[in-house]
Parts: structure tokens; sequence; C-alpha cells
């Protein structure tokens, strides 16, 4: 049976998303972003520069199979700029994914719930689908999701920081009360830690400074793409039930002393 | 005629439609979003679209991101 991801009528056998962030060259972006078999790919929008005209990486984004594009909103200091570069990053993709970030403190980027939700309802309206990047907060991801929120980002750790899943028992809490996708976003180092909150039933997870950020990225897309997979197939395995004491899996008669 | 074009002093020598400022600059038109003094321009306006004397006008392309 598959298993594939939704969004409204959008579906995707891939659960991994990735980022286009922090990559040495085009290049091995596209390589890494091939090896991940994601077909969800974030970009940023920014102001054309005449003197780095190779900033422009559409082209080659364009010329890859399956990939669907989910611009953010990366420089939005409150909800009126998020709207207006969702709409920006519609018109140029357009795809009716927007990843809503709104992170005005550049020393922590942790995400303004205020401004991250007024914009949330207002692309919602506008019948983009919103993924919004958010702090790990349960009240607020039910919120976003009551407004029509696509589905809810919380993050791992800040932007960057590769701290991993630091906000786990909340997310935790998130993914119970959810109707709508749970994405963790932002944190993220390790493969392990992807294959955890799969296991923990997120419904895909979005990598982008543990592959760029990587010695080899491409090898790493490969090993996040095999753990998100890894840990999906977990999750809908189902984890055996954990307990305080030991349960013996060999028998433990006692033939041995028989003999004494 | 003098517009500010993502910030920056710029002269534009072409007709003043958005298509000839993208000409002159020589981008991939597919590859740009604009906006005319705050307001998105969509492509298909993009030929009729008259720039005037300091207007601002900004020019965006996809770059990498998270």
């Amino acid at each position: 049976m598959s298993d594939i991801l939704s969004f409204d009528d959008i579906s995707f056998k891939s659960r991994l998303l990735v980022g286009t962030g922090k990559f040495s060259s085009i290049k091995t972006m596209i390589s890494s972003i091939k090896a991940s078999k994601t077909e969800l790919v974030t970009v940023a929008l920014k102001r054309f520069n005449k003197a780095k005209t190779e900033d422009d990486l559409y082209g080659p984004l364009l010329e890859l199979e399956n990939i669907t594009l989910m611009p953010n909103t990366s420089g939005a200091m409150n909800a009126k700029e998020a709207i207006r570069a969702a709409l920006l990053g519609r018109e140029l993709s357009k795809s009716r994914f927007v990843k809503l970030e709104i992170h005005p403190n550049p020393h922590h980027l942790l995400p303004d719930p205020i401004e991250t939700y007024e914009a949330a309802v207002e692309l919602a309206k506008q019948d983009f689908l919103v993924l919004p990047y958010i702090p790990a907060d349960p009240v607020l991801a039910k919120r976003l999701e009551d407004i029509g929120c696509a589905a809810v980002m919380p993050l791992g750790a800040p932007i960057g920081s590769g701290q991993g899943l630091t906000t786990k028992e909340m997310i935790q809490i998130i993914i119970k009360e959810s109707n709508i996708p749970v994405i963790v976003d932002a944190g993220i180092r390790s493969p392990s830690e992807a294959a955890q909150s799969m296991e923990m039933g997120c419904e895909a997870v979005l990598i982008n400074s543990a592959i760029a950020a990587a010695e080899n990225p491409t090898k790493m897309a490969d090993a996040f793409q095999q753990s998100v997979k890894a840990g999906r197939l977990a999750f809908k395995a189902g984890l055996m039930p954990s307990t305080e004491t030991a349960i013996a899996s060999s028998p433990l008669t006692s033939f041995l002393s028989s003999y004494d | 005629m003098k517009i500010k074009l993502n910030g920056e002093n710029h002269n534009h020598s072409g007709n003043g439609s958005i298509k000839s400022l993208l000409d002159e600059l020589k981008l991939n038109k597919d590859h740009a979003a604009v906006m005319l003094n705050g307001k998105i321009v969509p492509q298909e306006n993009w030929k009729t679209q008259m720039i005037n004397e300091n207007d601002e006008v900004e020019v965006l392309v996809f770059v990498g991101g998270g």
C-alpha cells in the first residue's frame, strides 16, 4: 500500500523536505537534492544583483523532475512583509506552497508567533498551502490548524544550530493533538534525529543545514533519505512498549543447575 | 529616466516599460518577480506597465534558502 504525504490535493512519496540554503555551489545543491529524493524544496527571495547573476538558482531547479517549490518568507519582520513575500513567491513559482517564517531577531531566529498567526490567517484565505515555521507550542499549532494551515512546522532547535530535538516532548504533544501533518523544521543535525522524529509520528522533516553544511552533502542527503524512510516505516510498524524492568527474550529455565 | 531599483539609483534608458527595464538588466525574465512602488506587477502586464520618474522598482529572484 502506498504511503503518501498529502497537502490538499497535492501528494508526495518522499517525506523529506529539503532547503537550498548554505550550499557551497549550485552543483552540490543539485546533486544533494537528487540524492535526497525529495519532491518539495524550499527557496528564498532576494533582490536581483547585477554583479552576482549566478545567485539565481531557479534555472537549475526547474531542470529537475518531480520537484515542487516552496518559497519561504525569510527576511520578513512582520505579517505584512511575510504576506508580500508569499505573494511574490507565488507569482514566481506558481506554487501554492509557502513556508511562512517570521523571525525578527537575528540572534536566535526564533519565530514570532503573533505575526506568524496573523499572516497565516490571511494567506490561508488567499488559497495558499501555508506551512508555518513555529515554536514547538501545542496551543499555537492547534490555532494554526483551525485557521486552515496545511501543516505545522515546529522547530527542534534554533535554525542552523544543529542542537537536535530539544523540543521533543512538546512536539509529541503537537503530534497527538494535530489533524494536519507535523513537520520538524530546524535544529536537526543527524539522520538519527530525523528518524526519531518520524518514529514519533511526524509526517515529514525539513532539512537544510544538516545536509548543506555536512562534509559531503550529497552522501548526507542520501543518509537522511534512508533515515526518514526507516523512521516512517518504524512508526507504521509500531514500536514495542517500553518497561522499567527487564522482560527476558530467552527462556530462563533452570535445567543447567539441576545437575549440581 | 531616474528610478530607484532595488534600493539604488538607476538610470533607465529604454522605453519605460517593466519589460524594457528587465531587458536592460539582462536577466532571465522567467526567473524574476517585480514590484512597482510596493505592488506586485504580474508577468502578463510587464509590456504595458510603465515606470515613471522616481518610481521604486524591486526585481526579485529565487536564491538558496531553508
